[in-house]
């Protein structure tokens, strides 16, 4: 059963080739790779290929089929796409926002002060909305000249990480 | 002399289990504090009792001074040891305390208004011959004054919380169009960490270096230091890594830093554990910064090259009894490295990452102390303190510490949220750092550097594989007519790990 796997900015094909217990044969990208792979108790994918060992971890996110992959320095956003996410992109209800015309933040928080309002004309690198987590304070910036289209949060709100606060137009 | 018997710690992670450790090796009982926040939280489940006190926000807990003390006149504790932050530099706090008959552990509350006050203690040292930093004397009251201290002190000066400690309240200026807003964050900042927003103004040294200085004191009059520790490591204004001995260090300055250390402590009649910022420059001159009134994050790498239990010693001096040893009885026996774990993104600013930790493997091994709060499954409140874990190593020699530093570094995984621990470990990589050439600017000096992560073999086919084995595992579980897989279960574990979530 081939699909493909989005691996941060790449996207491979992939493909079961053959299975001896944990032996198996892969196919990623026309590559065919052996890989000695076992699940271990503890969550962790320990993979042995060409006797290098590789630990990978899939952190499962709160959307199905979406991960986070860590492996010994590295960190990447995973997701798979099988026909029924194909489907769903293809209609449109995929999970691809337009991330340019947002403002979030990529952790849970408190909203210190919004500084824009629906239908403010707004500047690149004008500080729209300040969030304040363990003690600290950072300030979110326009991504683009626009008009605000949406706030959803204001000053006081609790929030969560990756939430959509502002909206452009 | 009092026996202390219980210990009520008002605080909260790494440090409340630190203190509470002591208190089981002293077979002392030692009461948790939490907030609603904090229900999860390790030290509530390390204490042998633990109490409701408030809130999530720390205002409404953990810095609320007469709840604090009612619990502890509930639970009769005999002593309330107030960790770092939240209220252990409060005054009212202890003097809060003495009145209810519940021993602070720390100095008396007189001190702590003294040293506490960062203007009051360099008046105090200036009296006491020890160097400080040009500054102003008092505490300003808003930006047009900053403007006429830099006519006489030129920028660029450091603005700073009067009531401040751990980098919170404090900003640096270079130009004038940065002071109204860094006067203001400076206020804000220092407003809710501490309940204060004086602030006051010092002169910045350029190239610095942060050396301080821990000490004992007894109530008999006895004081002593226990060397230094280098905390030059930093971003934010923040400590990161600590060392000791430190790499400038020699002989010479350490005795006379060690004296000035134990006068200063001696000018105040100070009592307990305490350690003195200073700021040391290239030519080795020193100035005193400030003076901690309390135990600090960084006190186990101390502990590791004197072999003195600090927090025990706290409580035998709060207890009236006599320091165990003289100034002769210690030394530095090898190097001590820490490493402050932070949940944070290192790749993003260092901007905090609080969120559910999914799964830890810690460091083991000769030389090796991890002390932290988190576990797997943990959700990291966004109310508090990023800090997570502190990594302590020990060698014989600095290049061993180093060494073991950096394999400790590899060891410790901690993954679901993101951490400063790859961060730390390319920074035990670093040339510079190696030479011990480094000061108070090392982080922004080689950004770049510390950034890089290229070197590291691109595996993201590993990470196509193992989700690809992952999906085929869901899907064979899920429908069992799938041909193409085999998932035996003796081979791949159906594994809890989803029920953490």
């Amino acid at each position: 059963m081939a699909i493909e796997i989005k691996v941060g900015d790449r996207t491979a094909w992939v493909d079961l080739r053959g299975q001896d217990g944990n032996l198996l044969e892969i196919e990623v990208d026309g590559k065919i790779m052996k890989v000695d792979v076992m699940h271990t108790a503890d969550g962790t994918f320990s993979i042995l290929e060409g006797g290098h060992s590789y630990n990978i971890e899939l952190v499962p996110h709160k959307k199905p089929k979406k991960y986070t992959a860590y492996s010994l320095y590295e960190e990447y956003d995973v997701e798979i796409i099988d026909a029924e996410a194909r489907y769903l992109l293809d209609r449109g209800s995929g999970a691809f926002g337009s991330a340019d015309k947002e403002i979030s933040s990529p952790m849970p928080g408190k909203v210190v002060k919004v500084f824009v309002k629906e239908g403010d004309e707004v500047k690149n690198g004008q500080t729209a909305i300040v969030i304040s987590a363990m003690k600290m304070e950072s300030e979110y910036k326009v991504p683009v000249d626009g008009k605000v289209k949406k706030v959803n949060v204001k000053d006081g709100d609790t929030i969560e990480g990756n939430q959509v606060l502002i909206e452009l137009e | 002399m009092t026996s202390i018997k219980k210990i009520l710690v008002a605080n909260r992670g790494e440090i409340a289990i630190r203190i509470m450790r002591t208190c089981r090796e002293m077979n002392i009982e030692a009461v948790a504090v939490f907030s609603e926040a904090d229900r999860t939280s390790l030290h509530v489940r390390y204490a042998h009792e633990a109490h409701l006190i408030g809130k999530a926000p720390s205002n409404e807990s953990y810095l609320n001074i007469e709840k604090i003390i009612e619990v502890a006149k509930y639970c009769k504790a005999d002593a309330i040891h107030p960790g770092y932050g939240f209220l252990s530099e409060n005054a009212t706090f202890a003097r809060r305390c003495k009145e209810e008959g519940i021993i602070f552990i720390g100095p008396s509350p007189e001190v702590i208004v003294q040293m506490g006050d960062k203007i009051m203690a360099r008046e105090a040292m200036t009296k006491a011959d020890v160097p400080v930093v040009p500054g102003t004397a008092e505490s300003i009251s808003d930006e047009k004054e900053v403007f006429e201290v830099i006519k006489d002190i030129e920028l660029p000066i450091m603005i700073k919380a009067a009531a401040g400690g751990g980098g919170k309240g404090m900003r640096l200026v270079h130009k004038e169009s940065e002071i109204e807003s860094a006067v203001r964050a400076a206020r804000s900042e220092a407003l809710s960490s501490f309940g204060d927003d004086s602030v006051y103004i010092e002169k910045y040294i350029t190239s610095p270096h942060h050396i301080e200085f821990q000490i004992l004191a007894d109530e008999h009059g006895n004081v002593i230091h226990l060397f230094e520790r280098e905390c030059s490591i930093q971003r934010r204004h923040q400590k990161m890594i600590e060392e000791t001995p430190s790499p400038l260090m020699t002989p010479e300055l350490r005795e006379k830093m060690g004296q000035s250390a134990v006068e200063a402590a001696k000018a105040v009649n100070y009592t307990g554990a305490g350690t003195i910022e200073f700021l040391v420059d290239n030519n080795l001159n020193y100035y005193f910064l400030e003076m901690n009134t309390r135990l600090q994050v960084e006190h186990p790498i101390t502990e590791r090259v004197t072999g003195v239990d600090l927090v025990k010693q706290q409580i035998r001096i709060a207890e009236g009894q006599e320091l165990e040893f003289k100034q002769k009885d210690l030394s530095q026996k090898g190097h001590s490295i820490e490493c402050r774990i932070y949940a944070e993104d290192p790749d993003n600013n260092f901007m905090p990452s609080p969120g559910k930790i999914y799964k830890i493997s810690e460091p083991l091994g000769l030389g090796v102390r991890t002390d932290g709060y988190v576990y797997e499954g943990y959700e990291i409140p966004i109310f508090y303190d990023p800090m997570i874990s502190k990594l302590i190593v020990w060698g014989k020699t600095r290049d061993e510490a180093i060494n073991r530093m950096r394999r400790a570094l590899y060891e410790y995984k901690i993954t679901g949220i993101k951490t400063s621990i790859k961060y730390l470990e390319r920074i035990m990589g670093n040339a510079e750092f190696i030479k011990g050439d480094y000061d108070t600017h090392f982080i922004e000096d080689h950004q770049k550097e510390l950034m890089d992560k290229s070197g590291h073999k691109d595996i993201s086919d590993m990470v196509v594989i193992a989700a690809f084995i992952d999906y085929l595992q869901k899907i064979s579980s899920s429908e069992n007519s799938s041909k193409d897989f085999v998932t035996p279960q003796s081979r791949w574990k159906n594994i809890p790990y989803i029920n953490h979530f």
